[in-house]
Order: C-alpha cells, then structure tokens, then sequence
C-alpha cells in the first residue's frame, strides 16, 4: 500500500516538473488510457467487438464545444459539462446498444463501425449545430472549483486522480458480481442465460458505462484543445483505443495501461517516421493476433497479481 | 423528370455494378469463413493502382493509346496479380488462425487492411494519381439522359463477369466444390472435400474481381487514391448482407439494390425535404440501410434466416 | 408442485420432432426419458429450458406457462439444466463457475459492492461460503481454484451438475449425464443423483445407458419419433413389447444393446482420458 503511495506520489511531484511538452505527453497518454479503460469495459470484459467507440468521445467533445463557447452564445462550466456530456454519451451508448447487442459479434463490430461513421458523418454535415468541417474553435477555458485548466500540468493535476479513480473503480468491477457476469457472457453467452443472467440488460450495462467513460474523456478534451472538428473522431480513433486494448492485454487493466503508454509514446519517441505510424499499427496488430492474441500482458499480469506482488492482500 | 430518372437510374446501375463485383468476394470469403475481410476493400484500391502501373507502362511502351486486346491483357494481368495477393494473404494472415477465436481474424484482416492502405501511401503515392479513360468519351443521349459509353462499358462487363462466376460455380466442377465449400465447410470437409483449395481460389477470384472492380471504379471517376477502398468497400459490404451475406446471386443483387438506393435517396432526399437533408447525407443513408438491415432482417434477401438453433457456439474472443 | 408438457410440438421446418406431446413430472422422483436417437429426447429439455422456441403447446410449471419467457426468465423460474457436450465457463474457474450463478440474486447490490468499502469483502466471502458448500457436496472443494477447462472429463460432468444445483431449482434437468464416464464415475454419478431429489424438486434426466436408468428411475417416459411411447416403472417399461421393439431390441437383445451403449460411452471416455494423458493432467 505504502509503495503505491509513494508512487502516485512521486508522479504528483515530479511530473509537473517537466518540461512542458512531455507534460502534453502524458496528457494524451491519460487520456487515451481514460478511453481504453472505458472500452475494455465492452471488448475485454464483455467480449463485445465495439469499432465505433469514436462517437461516444467525439458526444463528450461536442457537448464541451457547443456548451461552452461562441457557437451558441452558450457558457456552461466544465464541472456541469462533464456531467453533461458524460450522460449524453452514456445515453447514446445504451440507444445503440438496445437495437444492436443481438447481433453476432463479426455483426456487432460492422454496426458500430457504421454508427461510429455515422456521428462523425453527422459532426461535419450538422452545420448549424456543429460548424461542419471547420470545427468549433475559441472554446472557453475550463475551470474547475475556482482553478483555471490552462496548462498540460493543470490537466495533469486533474488527469491522473481521475484516471486512478477510473482504474480503481474498474477493477471493482472487474472483480464485483457484474465482472463475473460479463466474464461469463464473454465465455458462453447462451450457457450464461441458462443460469439466470439477463444478457442484454448486463450487456447494455457494460455498453452505457463505458459509453459515459468515453463521454467524460471527450470533455475534457475538447477543453485541452480548445478547439474541435470532426477529423479528430475518425474511425482511425476508434482504431488506435481497439489497438491499445488488443496490444496491451485484452481484458487487462495492466495491458491497457501498458499499451495506453506503448501506443502513445512510442510513435512520441520516433516522431521522424510520424509517417509510418500506422503502418507500424497494422503490422503490430496483425503480428500480435497470430503470436500473442492475449496482448502483450498475459491475462494472468492483471491488478490482483500486482496487489499480491505489493503484499497488499 | 423522366430524364431526371433515367438519369439516376443509369448512375444506380453503374455505381451498383461495381458493388456487386466487389460484394462478391465480401460475400464468397464470409461463406467459407465467416470472415468480415476488412483487406478486401484494399484489394479493390490495389487493383485500381495495379491497372494504372500497368496501362501507364503499356501506354509509353506503345508510344499512344492502346487497343483493345492491350486493354483486356491488363485487365487479365490485373486479375492475376490482386488475386495471388489474397492467395497469399490468406495464406499468412487467415490460415493460422482457422481454429482461434471468431473474431481473431477479423481483426488479422483490419490489421492486413491497414498495412496495405499504408504501403500504397506511403510506397506508392499519397497523392491521387490521374486514370485514363479506356474508351473515348462518347455518349448518347436517351430520353433525356446521358449516357456514356464508359457507363454502359463498366455495367455490361461487369455482367459479363458476374455471369462468367455464375456458370462457373454452378456447372464446372470445381465451381461447385466452391460453391460447396462456401455454403457448408464442414459438410463439404466431410464429404472429403479438402477445402484448402476451393478456399485458395475462392481468395483468389474475390480480391481479382475486387480488383477489376477497382480498375473500372478508377476509369469512370479518373483517380486512383490509396484512401479510395475504405467508404466503397464499406458499402459493398452493405450490399453484400443487404442481399444475404453468403449467397452468390444475393451479392450481386445486393450490390444493384445498394446503387438503386444510395443513388435514388440521396438523389431524391433534397427534393423531399426541399433541401433540407442533402445528398452528403449519401453515406449516412449507406449505413442506415446497414443497421437496419441487420436488425431486421440480418439474412438480407436471398440469405437463410439464421436461428438460434442453428447457432455454432464459439467463443469471440 | 408439478411440472407439466401441454399438447407440446415442435416443428423444424417440415420436420416434426415433437408430436403433441403430454407429459406430467412428479416432485421428489426421477424421472426419465429414454429413447432411439432422433426421438425428441434433447428437443423436450431444450424446449423446457427456452433454448428452442415451442411451435405449439404449453409448459406449466406450478401453473406458470414457461414457453413464452426468455431463457433467463425461465432460469429465475428455477429451471436448471446440464448440456449434452459440456458447456462450462472454461476460461473461469470452478469457484467462479459457480459463483456466477449467483448472479440474479447478487445483481441488485452491485453498486454497493463497487463504491461502498468493505462491502466488497463481506459479499465476496458470502458467495464464497455457498460455494464452497457446493464444492463439498459434490467433492470437488480441493479443485476450487483450478480453471474449469483444466478438470478430468468426470469432474467437468460434476461441475455442471453442480452449477445447475447452485441456485436450488425447482427443475433441474440432466441430458446424458453418465455419457463417457466409466464404471466408477457412473457408480459416483448414481450415488450423486440419489441425493439431488429433495421432495420439492423434479428430476428429469435423458439418457442412454440403461443401467442408470433402470437403477435410478422412478419413472420412466419412452419417447419414439416425436411422441409418447410408454412410460411406466422400469420394470414395466422392461416388461413391455412395443417399447422392447422399437428401442430395446427382442428380449434377448436388452444386454446387448446395455453393452453397445456402454461401449460407446468407453469409447468417448479413452479420448477423453487421452485427451487429459496428452496434456499431462491426472485423472481422478
């Protein structure tokens, strides 16, 4: 317990301390680690294939952008927002989810892919509403308890408690009798009925939280940015958190954290073959589903063995 | 108006040919696999590049425009060349995980699809590259329409292939050993049927007409662009469960109904609502019939209903 | 508290693979199905279970008509059931396996076990309790951590029927449970089902070894093509003609087609002892 206190609190002390841009760094990388917590939700627990989890990240963002800014004359604080936009999201998630969960997994993947494009299709052609491919720009600065959120460090600040808090809060889950029910949907979705568990309800469930997961992050993106349009919610968004998870360990908080820092900052570190990034995604994907379908952490390098390894329980 | 509508149709029908072609291979791929091929819309902008090296090579050997049969060899050598690029994709990226979990390689295709899309960007061109027309840009005006020639060109070869893979695998017989294979794999393996090759081949005539498709999509709008197989293979993936994933003939159905609609609601919403919904909406209104078509009814038109019962019981992940 | 089949049918297509069928299950006994391969026998259980949609006829349990909820809601009516091939949760393990099933009534207090401190703890223990009762009786306590996948063909074949005993039902139905198991695993399996029958439960179970049936069964239900052929005591269903030529064979025949049957349950269970062998496991 102690040394993961001391931990978090060596990262409180000393990333702020950094020089600016490896600050931005690890926004991102808490970020996306935001998102991928939310969709492991759905693809590692449930063992749902979601391609389309942009749309759930680009409502959150929206919601900021058109709340608070020029657009509409509206100018809402962040912490309403965030609540907002979450819900939103959140909504969305389970209005799709409803129609969608009974469809076979290969199924399941093409429609939200399709209901992924659709937002994004909907963000640019909305003009009135969303100022179509030219974004929304000038977002209001954010401000939360009284503090502006004005640098990567202030996002930090607020970045890494939350992101702790979303860990801890999905491994509860994970280990609570819902986790048990979606591992068992995972393993035999018609056995798991057999034995009383309503499958659309908990699945609807994992689909709405992780929906309200990504919703959150798009807030406060949209108020790191300050600025909006529908080029950053691309499929290729939905792809690089699918990746995160798939790489990084399917269904494995740790994985997702490795693969969270491992498919941000690794592109970081090579920024002159920026290029090639996606190519090296591919390739990686494709290599580790026939080498290591698992990710690069096993299933059995998850939280429980860590807080074991610490002494903790 | 009736030129209007002629018009419309006679785009439909073009449009819809080139998803039918490439539905074809979505379609003969999910039968024997149950594979969602993620590379096949690649191999659709493969094959629009494929066809512009080898014309361009053609061309400046000729020293001017080049005949007919020079035009038919590429289209040949295209076929040939994209087709041994699926063989060998299904060799490296299916084959090994044929026993792995549903969704395994699917997402071995996604990573395949986007391995190629980035290849040809970066190695190829990132900019669009110019097509030249095959036929001279003649056309002839129909009730009130026009039509060219490259229109007419791109529907009837396309029938043309689509009833050459008609006969094919419903009279010879390799083509029913593929039809076989595609409809009930098990069976057939049962049978004593080695499907490794009928899947082979079935890897190897899909990505080919995918590709031809391509090459005919690239002359009728001039480019060829590595980002050009994304959006249409989506939609031809539409077709292909709108007309009953699995099923041969669904798939060029699908593909017809698919043009049929994208071309006549896009074209037809702005006067509905009296421009309020535009014809940008084309794509939206792609995925639409998508989702509803899949939970409506996930069969298509010329699919089996597919029932509980029938369910085989793998695990996704 | 009875269980009872109403004029039930099913038709796949044109096929009818029940026919109109009445049946009435008694609380506090065994009851049987038997029958020739193809005659409905896996078809009524997964009728009964919501796993297959009833083109015609009733379910009733204790006046509950169950062919019209979904599968879940027919569990919560306390149908409980075991597969034909295994389906365990094999990527879980035998505690989880059974834990799961204690889902519907855990379900409600997810929120406090997430965000409430120590509740977590408390609730986990509890579940933990009921199944390490569960393990107890069905001597499988020390396998409680092992992955359900990494059991003897047995033990799998009691994990299920453990799974399907966890939440008490009122039905709990058995569809081949001594398929490839030997002598000494069917002897357990008999000593195991003898102390399933509490007085408020019914007892189904489709088989085809004979021994099992004839030593268990207190009643005995004889379906041939989609209908009711006989049903009696096994010693009436032994005595009579009709079911003798249509399942049993001439009089004569009974211990060879007990031996065919128990051979052909040998034979799954050498690959399955192979299949353990192969992966270096022991066998109970």
């Amino acid at each position: 317990m102690a040394i993961v206190a001391a931990v978090v609190a060596a990262l409180f002390h000393f990333v702020p301390g950094l020089p600016t841009y490896y600050v931005r760094v690890i926004d991102t990388v808490l970020i996306y680690l935001l998102l991928a917590i939310g969709l492991n939700m759905v693809v590692g627990y449930a063992g749902l294939l979601d391609l389309g989890f942009v749309a759930f990240y680009a409502i959150g963002a929206y919601s900021y952008a058109i709340l608070a800014s020029g657009q509409f004359g509206i100018h809402l604080p962040f912490g309403l927002i965030l609540i907002i936009g979450g819900a939103l999201a959140g909504v969305a998630g389970v209005l799709l989810g409803i129609p969608v969960l009974r469809l076979r997994g290969d199924y399941l993947a093409i429609v939200t892919l399709g209901f992924g494009e659709i937002v994004r299709l909907l963000m640019n052609n909305l003009v009135w509403m969303t100022n179509g491919p030219q974004g929304i720009s000038r977002i209001d600065q954010p401000f939360l308890f009284g503090f502006a959120l004005k640098t990567p460090r202030d996002f930090f600040l607020l970045l890494l408690p939350l992101v702790l808090v979303a860990l801890m809060l999905a491994w509860r889950l994970e280990c609570s009798i819902l986790g048990l029910g979606w591992a068992a949907i995972r393993e035999d979705q018609d056995a798991a009925r057999g034995i009383g568990i309503n499958t659309t309800l908990v699945k609807l469930l994992a689909f709405g939280l992780s929906a309200t997961l990504g919703g959150f992050a798009g807030v406060i993106f949209a108020g790191f940015q300050r600025f909006v349009d529908p080029v950053s919610f691309g499929f290729w968004e939905s792809l690089t958190i699918v990746l995160i998870i798939v790489i990084g360990g399917v269904g494995n908080l740790v994985g997702v954290v490795v693969g969270a820092a491992v498919l941000i900052i690794v592109p970081e570190l090579l920024r002159e073959y920026s290029e090639y990034r996606m190519l090296l995604y591919g390739c990686a994907l494709v290599v580790m589903i026939l080498v290591r379908p698992g990710g690069i952490v096993g299933r059995r390098y998850n939280p429980a063995w860590i807080i074991q390894k610490l002494g903790w329980r | 108006m009736t030129g209007f509508l002629i018009q419309q149709l006679v785009n439909a029908l073009t449009i819809g040919a080139i998803y039918a072609l490439i539905a074809l291979g979505y379609t003969m791929v999910y039968g024997v696999l149950r594979l969602i091929n993620f590379a096949h819309s690649e191999m659709f902008m493969v094959g629009g590049h494929v066809a512009f090296f080898l014309l361009a090579a053609t061309a400046s050997l000729a020293g001017g425009p080049i005949g007919v049969l020079v035009m038919f060899a590429v289209f040949v050598a295209t076929f040939v060349a994209v087709g041994l690029l699926g063989v060998g994709i299904e060799a490296a990226a299916y084959r090994p995980l044929r026993h792995a979990s549903r969704l395994a390689p699917m997402l071995s295709a996604l990573g395949v699809a986007i391995i190629l899309q980035n290849v040809v960007m970066l190695f190829v061109s990132r900019r669009p590259l110019p097509f030249p027309p095959f036929l001279p840009a003649v056309s002839f005006k129909v009730f009130g329409a026009v039509v060219t020639l490259n229109q007419i060109f791109i529907v009837a070869f396309a029938v043309a292939l689509m009833l050459a893979l008609a006969w094919f695998v419903n009279t010879t017989t390799l083509g029913v050993k593929i039809r076989a294979v595609s409809e009930n794999p098990q069976t057939a393996q049962l049978l004593g049927i080695n499907i490794n090759m009928p899947i082979s081949l079935i890897f190897f005539i899909g990505p080919g007409l995918g590709a031809l498709a391509g090459t005919l999509y690239a002359s009728y709008y001039g480019i060829v662009v590595f980002s050009m197989g994304f959006i249409v293979g989506l939609k031809a993936f539409i077709a292909a469960i709108l007309g009953g994933i699995g099923s041969i003939p669904g798939a060029m159905l699908g593909g017809f109904m698919l043009g049929l609609l994208e071309t006549f609601g896009a074209g037809l919403l702005p006067m509905l609502t009296h421009g309020l919904i535009g014809s940008e909406y084309r794509d939206v209104f792609a995925f639409s019939v998508l989702v509803l078509v899949l939970i409506f009814r996930p069969a298509g038109f010329l699919g089996e209903a597919v029932t509980e019962e029938g369910m085989v019981y793998k695990r996704d992940f | 508290m009875t269980l009872r089949f109403e004029g039930l049918t099913k038709r796949f297509g044109s096929l009818v693979a029940i026919d109109a069928v009445d049946l009435t299950f008694e609380p506090g006994k065994i009851t049987s199905i038997i029958g020739p391969n193809g005659a409905g026998k896996s078809t009524l259980i997964n009728m009964c279970a919501g796993s297959y949609k009833v083109t015609d006829g009733r379910i009733l349990l204790d006046g509950v008509e169950l062919q019209r909820l979904k599968k879940h809601q027919i569990a919560g009516h306390g149908v409980a059931r075991t597969y034909q091939n295994i389906r365990l949760f094999d990527g879980m393990t035998v505690q989880q396996n059974l834990e799961v099933c204690l889902f519907s009534s855990y379900f409600g207090r997810t929120f406090a076990e997430v965000f409430v401190p120590g509740m977590s703890r408390r609730l986990k223990s509890e579940r933990a309790a009921l199944c390490r009762d569960a393990l107890a009786r069905f001597g499988l306590a020390r396998f409680a951590d092992a992955l359900a996948a990494d059991l003897s063909y047995g033990n799998q074949k009691l994990l299920e029927i453990a799974r399907a005993t966890m939440l008490e039902p009122k039905v709990l139905m058995l569809d081949e449970p001594a398929a490839g198991l030997n002598h000494g695993e069917t002897d357990c399996l008999k000593e195991t089902l003898r102390s399933l029958v509490p007085a408020d439960r019914v007892v189904i179970i489709v088989e085809h070894d004979m021994s099992l049936v004839m030593t268990l069964s207190d009643h005995i239900f004889v379906l041939h093509q989609g209908r009711l052929l006989f049903e009696g005591t096994p010693a009436q269903v032994q005595a009579n003609l009709a079911v003798q030529e249509a399942y049993l064979g001439s009089p004569g025949d009974v211990d060879d087609i007990r031996d065919a049957a128990r051979s052909r349950a040998n034979r799954v269970r050498l690959r399955a002892d192979a299949d353990i062998e192969r992966r270096g496991l022991a066998s109970v």
